[in-house]
Formats: C-alpha cells, structure tokens, sequence
C-alpha cells in the first residue's frame, strides 16, 4: 500500500496517454515532411547515436536552408533506444504515431532489427545509416548506406593475406558489428587456407587489452574489426606493449583520430568511404560545416548519418513527392521505385552510391592509412 | 608470466576501487553503488584540468578534493535522510545517485571517451621493472595501492576518528551512547572513501587512459564483487580479492576459454563464498537468535 | 459475503483495471500501438516485480539476479516457440502457453541452482552472488551459437504486431492475474507464513519445525518460473532477444519496482511497476534527440525524491496523513465493528512484532546487520 502520490502521477499519465484516438494515416496533420528514427543517446553506446543524430541535423538544417522539399521543410527526431532493442520497439510505434513517413531506422544492429520487424508491417520506408548486419535489411523496405559486414569481412582477409604474413585479430565476441565482420573474415581465411591468431574481448573487459596486445605481440599486422574506442585504447597498449604490428580495420575505426596521440607510432589503417581529411570539396564542405557546429571532427557516424538523410531526400525528388501529409505506404513505394532505378546514383560524403532491392548499398571502399 | 604481471595491474586498480567499497560498506553498512561513477568524475577531473595544461599535481589535488566534497554532498543529501530506513531504501537511492552522475556527465562531457593527455602516461621509465614487462603505471598503482591500505589501517587503528569509526560499525547505538557524534563519522568515512575513489580514478587512467561516463560501472561492480571476495569490511581483504581478480581475469583471457572471461570471473566469487560463507578474509560472526 | 476484504481483490482489481480499459480501448479502435506495446511492457513488469517481492520481501533476501532467469525464460522459451513455429504449429496462442511453460520451467530449475548457496549464505553475500549469477548466465548464452551469440536469438515470427493485433498485453495480463491469484494465497497460506517466519527469524523458524531448506528453494523456484514466463513475454515482444538487456542493471530496475512498492506489498509492487514502466516510456517518448541525454538525470532525481519522501523517517507522519492506505483507511472507519473484528482474527496469530518483542531481550549486539529493513529488532537507527 504506497503513496497517494505515485497513484495520482500514474492515473495522469495513463489519462495524457490515452487523451487521444488513432487514425489511420498519423501523417494527415504534417505540415513538414517528418523523417524518424531511434539510436543510443544513452548509456555505452551513445557516442555513435550522437554522432549520427549530429549528422543528420546538419543535413536537415542544409535542406532546409535550402527551402526544403518543393518548398515543405523537413522534420526530424531521433528517441533514445539504449541500443536496446524492446526501446527500439516502443520508439517506433511513438514516432509512427506522432506522424513519422520516412526514417533513417536505428544506429545499431540489435535495435535495428528490432525497429525493421516494426516497420515491415507498415511498410515504412528507412534507410539505416550504420546499422551493417544483414537481417536490418532483410525486408524490401529496409535501406542502408553503410558496407555489410561480410563484404568488409571478406575484403580485410583478401587485403591482409597479400599483404602480410603473421596476421593477429582482435575482436569483440558481444558486438553485432563486431563479431558479423569477423565471422565473415575467418570463413574467407579459412578458404584461403591461411593460419592466424585470435584474441576476444567482450562489453565487460573491453578497457585493458594487454592480455591480447601481449599474445599478438610479434605480429606483421592485427586485424581490429571494432569501433575507435577500443581501438584507441589497444593502439595504447600496443606502445606499451613494444608492438608495433600495422592495425587494420574497418569502417568502425574512423574516428579513431581523435582517441589516440603522439606517442602511437603503430601504421593505422582502415576500410572506409569517409575520409575527413579528404580534399573533396563537398567532404571538406561537411566536415567544415560539423565541426563549426559541434566543436569537433565528423566522424563514420555522423558521415552516414549525412548521407542518409540527403539520400532520403534525393530520393524522395526523384520520386516527385509533393504531398507533405502522404502516408507512409505510398511514400515507401515512391521512393523505393525512385531509388533502386537504374539512373539514380547518390554522391554524398562516404562515396558514391547505388541501391537495389536487396537494400544493401553498392560503393567502393577505400582503404586509408591515417594521417596522424 | 607477462599475464600475471598485467594481471597484477589490473588487479590492483580493483583492489583500490575495492578499498572505497569496503570502507564504507564496514562503516555504514551500505552498498555504494555510487563508488563507481565517483571514480568516473575524478577521472574527468583529471582530464579536464590536464587539458589546461596544468602541472600532474594540481590535477591530482583538484581531483581529490572534488570527489571528497562530492561524497560529502552525495552523503548529506541522498544517504543522511534516510538514516534509520530500510537499508534497501538507502541502496536504492545510491543507484539514483549513481545514474545521476552518469546523466549529468554525458550532458557536460558528452558521451565521445575523452582520452587523457599523453603527459599523464608519460610516467618515468624504471629499466629493471621495465624489462620484466612491468610498466611504470603498474608498478606505482601497486605500491600506492599497498600503501594507501597500510595507512588507511593505521588510520581507522591509531587515531581517535579512526576508532570511532570502528565503533560505530561494531554496534551504532553503543557509539551513540559512548558520546560518538554517529552522523559525523559516516560523512567522514564518504568523504575519505570518495578521496580513495579519487585515488583510484587516478590509477586508472595510467592504465586506461580515457575517460567516459560509463568508466565505473563495470570496473565498480567488479571492485565490489573483489570486495565481497576478500571479506566486504576488512581492509587486507579487499586488495587480495582486487588483485586475485585481477589475476584471474587476464589468465581466463589469454586462456582458450577467453570467452566465458565473466563467468569464470563470477563463478570464482560464488566456489569462494561457498567455501568461506564471509570471503576469504571476512570475520565470521556467530548468529543468535 | 462474509469474509470479503477489500485488500485481497485490490490487486485483481488493479490488472483487472488496466485489462478491461485496454479491451474496451482495443475495441472502440482508439488503442494506439505504443499503447498496447506500453501495456504488455507494464504486464511483465507487474509479473517481474510481485516474483521478486516473494524473494526480496517475503522470504526476505536480497536478490540481484532476477533478470538472470528472465534471461534463461527468454532465450530458451523463445528459441522453443521459434522452433514449434519452425515445425508448423502456426497458432499464436498455443505457442506462447507452451513455450512460456518450457521456459518457465527452466528458469525455475535455475532457481534451484541459485536456491541452493542461499542455503549457506546471507544478506549482501547472497546478494552479490545472485548478481553474479546474473552475469554468468548471460555470459554463457552470448556464447552459444544456437542463441545467436552476439547477434542474439531472431524471434521475429513470434513477434505480436502491435498494429495489426495488439493483443498479446490481454495474454500478459491474464498471465499476471493468474500469478497474482498463485502468489496471493501461497502467501495467505500456512507455507506463506513459514515463509515470512524465515525472514523475520531464520533460526527461530527453524526451531518451530520450519523446514528452512525446503521454503528457501521453493521461493526461489516459483520466483525463477514466473521470471522465466516474463522472458519468454518479452521474446514475443521484441526482435532480437539480445543478452545485454539482461544486465544486473535491469536486476536493479526490477529491484526499485519492489522496494519503491514496498516490500511484502504484492499491491504496491503492481503500482510502482506501472509507475516505473510508464515513466520510463513517457521520458523516451517526450526526451528525444538533444533532450535524451537528460533522461537518466531525471529518471535519477524522480528516484532518490520519491525513495526519500516514502522511506525517510522524518517524514513518517507525514505520510501517514498521505499514504494510500491511509486514504483507504477513511472509507473504511464508518464500518468499526467490522474493523475490530479483523483485528480480534489476527490478533490471535502470533505476529512478528511480538515474536521479536519476546525474543529481543537476549539479543546480542550483531555488528553485520543484516541489510533487510523490517528485521528491524536488531537494526538500531543512527539517529537515536
């Protein structure tokens, strides 16, 4: 028997809830084209939420400034699903509910699949900037920009074994990301026939990784399928360690830039259509724009969360869509018509790029070594 | 060999963060969830202040005295109302606290790690240490770790706020009785188990050297699991459970068994208690009816 | 009706509440998705939070691994419904009967497992053992193939489309009702107060005959079952099951349910999960993009005022004038000869309050008070 108060807190809620019906089309009061989408902005995993909802702001604010789409602004929100994916759930009915036609789907994986089993039945449109493994894209609705894992999987094993000998990998047994990439990666050097090492960590030992530095020690190269963090963090340990193997990874170590300092003397190379010190005047545009903005350099993230938005929206010109209270259903097939035709191609920041139905992305990965 | 050695680092920053636990646990006979996260804004102190340039030592003052007075802060408001509710109460308010700190540092750090500057790594080199695959960082958070609890035991041994302190985690309402000012003590136990957090924060950037908002969760709970190990309120205890854990970790993770890291890690907590219902080092006590 | 009391149909009335407004709601076409996504949440939540009660506030110890056989319920009730769809039985609700079952039944023989170092342990040591179980548990199915691994376990079949069918919470509720109806008269009954004899006085429990091992690992298992129905719920939910949901952090969720509802309050434990499960939902839906990071500071602050204004001691009268109870109380003062009646039942029970009143004069000063706050003869307040 508890307090008055929890009682009278709960019965408003359950009345502001419930204050009103549904509709069928939620879009019907739009005033401006609302594109929606979920991500991590809290918790361990909300450095890439920001960085993706950073970058799609500062593309909305460009399109905007731009006068938008025939003259109609577009409307953006990401919620906060933890990286979580029953958070992921509850924040689609919530955005589909407050009018969301379009959406950039979740950041990560889980979430992702999570928001796609949602989104399916509405036959809602999305294009997740870094959601990478391949169930988030299972359904015709479902879009990406960022490389498959078994793609950068299958090209890190082609580019180490030509290049190197004693290969080592590190990665995260608990990451989605992670681990799809190295599945991916030990199924080709497996038919490549080439022997190397492997080292795990996993979300509660990913802050010191002397144990694995120290077994890959003699290493030519380690493969780190992982993000910039603990990539930063093993680029430590790897001075303190005396290793000074190349590290290799992919597009999840750009950013790593900003994690590691003079004193790392390691070769740091890795898989990316982004390159912030690109010369490319609309790269430089952007990374000039984010950085003005928030303070600091873009980095993969925010890149795909960029293009994701200006892929929307290109696409959604393509498609000659002039309606801001269209409803989802018919949008997702205008756009989906629009953006798997053979004539449309989308140069953003990570690259140019080409769609088809199966969803996945079509562009050319480059590999960079870092300019420290 | 080399994996016992980094072991024994890792170990040892457990083993400060474990000291934090038990002190406070043994007085005030309370899980800080917070410990953790106090840890967390002592090494944003650090990393902050550093960024500015500063001399290591003013980073390190600066450091200590935020987290004494965030644990004196974190005991008056959210713990002292509650002196005399049900312990599970006061728990619940140190997870409040905990996740507070954690929400107020994402808004003002943001969630980006923030890697401390090179100058805090840049530790002088010990050749003989050095060439046994010790590194300096290691070796200073050992020795600081084994001093800090010699003083820490000389202090709650030898003078007279030590002692109070003890009596007061004997039997509250003796204390009471003796003339002990009961709520006095338990502020300076936060206050000095938040400095030790500070210490610890500090330890753990030599070896880890980023800071993010959610830096003490896992490192606090296993601190806490090594508290537990080593007998949760003796001080002794709390470095060897710290450092066995430490131990025990880096072994499992150059082991083929590497990916059950966790639960090897745990299971030794319960093979343990199960042994020795009170940890390795804990004093049993009788139960009466 | 003779022996009607308002207090044991309160909780039925509560989830009776909340089922018959979703149906009518789902019926009238005004039940938004997220709404029905919100209701099932509550439904498990209500389930999690009155299994734990019956550890943490009946038989009176801490646990911190609840999440842990919500986990096994999960993954092994999902991988099972996933597996009977796979073999063609095509039907939702049967599915989700068998498979809540199944891994129910699990969990609950993980329940055994971690009854059995209650047995020997105490206090915060059973605590962070049952943490630890928590861990390990989910340690080991990141780790199986079968599950997914990192990816989790794909339960996309199962999933009730809140759009379409918004049902599922009518299934979660009537599964909480059942429950309630189990956990209330296992509480009324002769073994419910062998149970909270064991927690007021272990060893005076065992000296009046109290079979102690048995009720431990009996609270322990029906506690892990309904955990475990709870997961498998939670797999019918959502797509994929992902083990770093079940984190001790959602232990401790599970944990403010019961405590913020009080402890051996099966009613309160139904409110503060409504509570708690609708506040979370409304800071997600009201605290999105730059407002998110703003959440947890808030969620905080909602938590230590509300576990401080119900819990301190300098605001007990206060609450007495305020409580729920208290309000119930008014109603109930016009009907005194019934009132006195009730008591004169219960006062022929020997209650805790005496037991303890008898039993305290040779109690010895006990330096590793146990952290459970209604043992309270031996708890001396700082404050005094």
């Amino acid at each position: 028997m508890k307090k008055l108060l929890a009682l009278a807190l709960v019965a408003v809620m359950a009345l502001a809830m419930f204050a009103c019906g549904s509709t069928d089309n939620y879009a019907a009061k739009n005033t401006e084209y609302f594109i929606g989408g979920t991500g991590p902005l809290t918790g361990d995993a909300s450095s890439y939420g920001i960085s993706v909802q950073n970058g799609a702001k500062l593309a909305i604010e460009k399109i905007n400034a731009n006068g938008g789409l025939n003259g109609k602004n577009f409307k953006f929100d990401i919620k906060d699903d933890q990286a979580a994916a029953d958070k992921a759930s509850s924040a689609y009915d919530q955005l589909f509910e407050a009018g969301m036609q379009i959406s950039f789907g979740s950041v990560t994986s889980g979430s992702c699949e999570a928001f796609a089993a949602k989104a399916v039945n509405d036959n809602l449109f999305f294009m997740t900037p870094s959601a990478s493994a391949d169930i988030c894209i299972a359904n015709d609705n479902a879009f990406r920009v960022c490389f498959g894992d078994p793609d950068q999987g299958i090209l890190a094993a082609e580019e180490l074994t030509a290049n190197f000998t004693k290969i080592g990998a590190i990665y995260d047994e608990s990451d989605t990301y992670s681990s799809g990439i190295y599945e991916a990666f030990d199924a080709k050097m497996k038919e490549l026939g080439v022997e190397y090492t492997t080292k795990t960590f996993n979300a509660e030992n990913k802050l010191d990784f002397s144990t694995q530095v120290e077994a890959l020690k003699d290493c030519d190269v380690i493969f780190l399928p992982i993000y910039y963090t603990e990539a930063g963090l093993i680029a430590k340990a790897a001075v303190a360690k005396g290793c000074d193997a190349v590290l290799f990874g992919c597009d999840g170590l750009d950013g790593v830039a900003g994690q590691i300092d003079e004193t790392v003397t390691n070769v740091i190379k890795y898989i990316t259509p982004f390159d912030v010190n690109s010369t490319d005047a609309n790269v430089a545009e952007f990374v000039a724009a984010y950085e003005t903005a928030y303070g600091v350099k873009p980095d993969q993230f925010a890149a795909d969360g960029y293009d994701v938005v200006m892929a929307i929206y290109e696409a959604m010109k393509a498609a000659g869509v002039d309606d801001v209270t269209i409803d989802p259903d018919t949008l997702c097939e205008k756009v989906k018509a629009a953006i798997t035709a053979d004539d449309f191609t989308f140069t953003g920041v990570t690259g140019t790029m080409t769609w088809d139905l199966s969803g996945a992305a079509t562009k050319v990965p480059v590999i960079i070594e870092l300019n420290k | 060999m080399i994996t016992l050695i980094d072991g024994l680092s890792l170990g040892s920053i457990y083993a400060l963060i474990a000291l934090g636990y038990t002190m406070v646990y043994g007085i005030a006979k309370m899980l800080n969830f917070a410990h953790g996260d106090v840890i967390m804004v002592g090494a944003y102190a650090i990393v902050i202040t550093l960024s500015y340039s500063v001399s290591p030592i003013v980073a390190i003052v600066a450091s200590i005295v935020l987290c004494t007075l965030l644990g004196i802060v974190i005991e008056k408001v959210a713990y002292k109302p509650l002196r005399g509710a049900s312990p599970l109460a006061v728990l619940i308010t140190a997870i409040g606290v905990s996740y507070f700190l954690q929400g107020v540092a994402q808004l003002v750090f943001g969630s980006q790690p923030k890697p401390v500057a090179s100058v805090w790594r840049q530790l002088p080199a010990i050749p003989s240490l050095n060439d046994l695959g010790i590194t300096t960082g290691a070796a200073v958070t050992l020795v600081c770790g084994v001093i800090i609890m010699v003083a820490l035991t000389l202090f709650i041994k030898c003078t007279k706020t030590g002692r109070a302190m003890l009596a007061v985690s004997e039997d509250r309402g003796a204390a009471v009785l003796m003339g002990i000012n009961v709520n006095k003590i338990i502020t300076v136990t936060f206050a000095v188990g938040s400095a030790l957090a500070a210490f610890a924060g500090m330890f753990y950037l030599f070896q880890i050297p980023n800071a993010e908002p959610t830096l003490g969760a896992m490192p606090g709970i296993t601190a806490f699991t090594a508290a537990v190990i080593g007998g949760i309120g003796s001080i002794p205890g709390a470095m060897v459970g710290g450092i066995l854990l430490g131990v025990v970790e880096k072994l499992c993770l150059a082991s083929p068994l590497s990916s059950y890291t966790v639960a090897i890690k745990f299971s030794l907590l319960i093979v343990i208690l199960l042994v020795k219902p009170t940890g390795l080092l804990g004093k049993i006590t009788r139960e009466k009816v | 009706m003779k022996n009607f009391k308002i207090k044991h149909f309160i909780n039925y009335a509560l989830v009776g509440a909340l089922l018959i407004f979703g149906v009518i709601m789902h019926f009238t076409g005004s039940l938004r998705p997220s709404t029905a996504q919100l209701f099932a949440q509550i439904g498990y939540g209500i389930i999690l939070a009155v299994s734990l009660n019956l550890v943490v506030g009946f038989l009176g110890e801490l646990s911190l691994g609840h999440a842990g056989f919500m986990c096994v319920g999960a993954y092994i009730g999902g991988l099972f419904a996933v597996m009977l769809k796979q073999s063609g039985l095509d039907m939702k609700l049967p599915v989700l009967i068998i498979a809540m079952i199944v891994g129910g039944l699990f969990a609950a023989l993980f329940g055994f497992i971690i009854g059995l170092p209650s047995l020997r342990l105490k206090g915060d040591y059973l605590a962070i053992v049952t943490l630890a179980f928590g861990e390990i548990v989910r340690n080991i199915f990141m780790n199986q193939k079968v599950f997914g691994g990192a990816k989790g376990l794909t339960t996309g079949s199962l999933i009730y489309d809140t759009r379409q069918s918004p049902t599922l919470f009518i299934v979660v509720f009537i599964v909480a009702i059942i429950m309630l109806a189990l956990v209330q008269n296992l509480v009324r009954s002769k073994h419910g107060r062998a149970i909270t004899a064991i927690r007021d006085n272990e060893i005076a429990a065992k000296a009046m005959g109290i079979n102690v091992t048995f009720y431990k690992l009996f609270v322990f298992i029906v506690a892990a079952f309904f955990a475990g129905c709870a997961g498998v719920i939670y797999a019918h939910t959502t797509t994929p099951v992902l083990y770093s949901f079940f984190s001790y952090n959602y232990s401790i969720e599970i944990l403010v349910m019961v405590v913020l509802g009080g402890m051996g309050s099966i009613t309160g434990s139904i409110i503060s999960a409504v509570f708690i499960t609708a506040i979370n939902f409304m800071l997600q839906s009201q605290l999105s993009g730059d407002l998110a990071s703003l959440k947890n500071v808030v969620y905080a602050v909602i938590l230590v005022i509300v576990v401080i204004f119900s819990n301190a001691p300098a605001l007990k009268s206060f609450r007495e004038r305020y409580s729920i109870s208290a309000f119930f109380e008014r109603f109930r003062k016009h009907d005194a000869s019934k009132r006195r009646d009730d008591e004169a039942k219960w006062a022929r029970v020997p209650s805790k309050i005496k037991m303890d009143a008898l039993l305290s004069t040779d109690m010895a000063p006990d330096s590793d008070a146990s952290i459970h706050g209604d043992i309270s003869a031996n708890d001396k307040g700082g404050s005094k």
